[in-house]
């Protein structure tokens, strides 16, 4: 029962497991680009060699980056029932979408080919390869680099009016408040629960009772959301913060040779993944 | 429409993300019921609101972030798809708000009801339909799950909108910073 009201230790946003590698160092603006790319040409690859190759990249980079590789598992375990279910799904009901290939099977309504085949597989390889993807990124970049390196990133944006420096303004408030926010949440809980409601007591099959449970947490949060909101909004404007006033930054990046070398790799792997005509 | 965002749409913008972010992790903004998709959502919420609030900037980047955590937190290999996670989000506040100005003159309970209504429809929609497009689940699927959870989503987010967007402008009166209006 305790466990159901430390919702701040369980937030695992922002969490940085510091090795010191050679992927730490890397200048964080080429890191979120070669991630992006890379996770574009896997969401779009098809074929098993394909994958194949992704998850084996996604596993080096593991090991590059001197991370262990239970953090990546970590984040594929809780998913495994999913990944089935899906797979089910998809193996029995989508036959008749992808006839292409050989038919194994076709009873009435089930026809599985080796097209159907295919997408079961690939779907779930791709997905923990973007897991393990995702996993070395943010593990290896501590959110201030990430929020940093996006706005830099976006800076030729400048030019046609998009507002950059605000952006990642609003990326640095949310990060910043989630921890906040989740200890006001657990007062709550705490204090609704001695006034006797209960939270997650219900079957999970009496869904209009724990939609209710859910109102007294939710409205509230949102209402002290937006009276924080209103506190730093007097906090910035009385220390006269312009949005869109130019300003210098604290730390500045700059990338040597072997962050372009590691872009150069990404864009080649990603290229390899989207364009070569894998046999299988 | 406005030039810049003023400090009042940045501030409400990252405000409203952090409880989008929130309600991801603590699988607090999960309805769970049993279809295929798993789960009915409640996080599209904030988005909602900051498009009634803040106007379809503010609602276009609360979408943004909420579909970015689900797609890194996505426990379902349906969302670990940047089309299916992240796109169709960005369009919830945006419609929100359009539904919003668009009956606001006749009655504001009406309005915010029906952008909150609507604008749950369109997260359900859009997923949906990118789901298909992109082959995790058939037409016939979607469908089934669209009417058992987009119904249900649709009731929860309109009541909680109302109750946040209404007790927020009583609020206002009197605690809403006064700066605001000379800059």
């Amino acid at each position: 029962m305790s466990n159901e009201f430390e919702i701040s230790r369980n937030i695992t946003i922002g969490q940085y497991v510091p090795t010191g590698s050679f992927i730490h160092r890397l200048d964080p603006r080429i890191k979120l680009l070669s991630f992006v790319v890379l996770v574009l040409a896997i969401a779009l690859n098809t074929s098993y060699l394909g994958n194949a190759v992704g998850l084996v990249l996604s596993l080096f980079l593991f090991w590059a980056s001197k991370i262990p590789i239970s953090y990546g598992l970590s984040g594929v375990k809780p998913a495994i029932p999913f990944i089935i279910i899906l797979a089910l799904l998809q193996l029995l009901f989508q036959g008749q979408l992808f006839s292409g290939g050989t038919v194994y099977v076709d009873y009435g309504f089930i026809l599985i080919t080796s097209e159907s085949i295919r997408l079961v597989i690939v779907s779930a390889v791709r997905f923990i390869e973007i897991i393990f993807l995702s996993s070395v990124l943010t593990l290896s970049t501590s959110t201030t680099e990430m929020t940093h390196s996006i706005q830099s990133l976006l800076s030729p944006l400048k030019k046609i009016h998009f507002p950059v420096h605000e952006i990642s303004l609003i990326t640095t408030i949310s990060i910043r408040f989630v921890p906040t926010f989740a200890i006001e949440m657990e007062k709550m809980m705490k204090a609704q629960a001695s006034r006797g409601a209960d939270f997650g007591t219900g079957g999970w099959w009496r869904i209009i009772q724990r939609t209710k449970e859910m109102f007294p947490i939710i409205i509230p949060l949102f209402n002290i959301a937006l009276s924080r909101a209103e506190d730093l909004i007097l906090a910035m404007e009385s220390r006269c913060y312009t949005p869109g006033g130019d300003r210098t930054s604290y730390s500045v990046y700059k990338a040597a040779g072997k962050d372009y070398l590691i872009l150069v790799v990404g864009l080649l792997f990603a290229v390899l993944l989207l364009f070569y005509p894998f046999p299988f | 429409m406005k030039k810049t965002l003023t400090v009042r749409d940045i501030v409400i913008a990252g405000v409203l993300g952090a409880v989008a972010i929130l309600l991801g992790v603590t699988r607090l903004g999960y309805i769970p019921v049993p279809t295929a998709a798993g789960n009915a959502t409640i996080m599209h919420i904030p988005a909602i609101i900051g498009g009634i609030m803040q106007g379809p900037i503010v609602g276009l980047i609360v979408g943004a972030i909420f579909g970015i955590s689900s797609f890194l937190n996505a426990t379902v290999p349906l969302f670990k798809d940047p089309m299916v996670a992240i796109l169709p989000r960005l369009f919830i506040g945006v419609v929100a708000w359009l539904v919003y100005v668009g009956i606001r003159r006749k009655s504001e309970y009406l309005a915010v009801g029906a952008a909150a209504f609507i604008g749950t429809l369109t997260n359900t929609v859009l997923v949906l339909t990118m789901a298909v497009v992109r082959n995790y689940m058939t037409a016939g699927v979607a469908w089934t799950v669209g009417l058992t959870n987009g119904i249900p989503e649709a009731i929860v987010g309109t009541i909680v909108t109302l109750a946040v967007v209404l007790a927020w402008k009583q609020l206002g009166k009197s605690q809403k910073s006064k700066i605001s209006k000379d800059l």
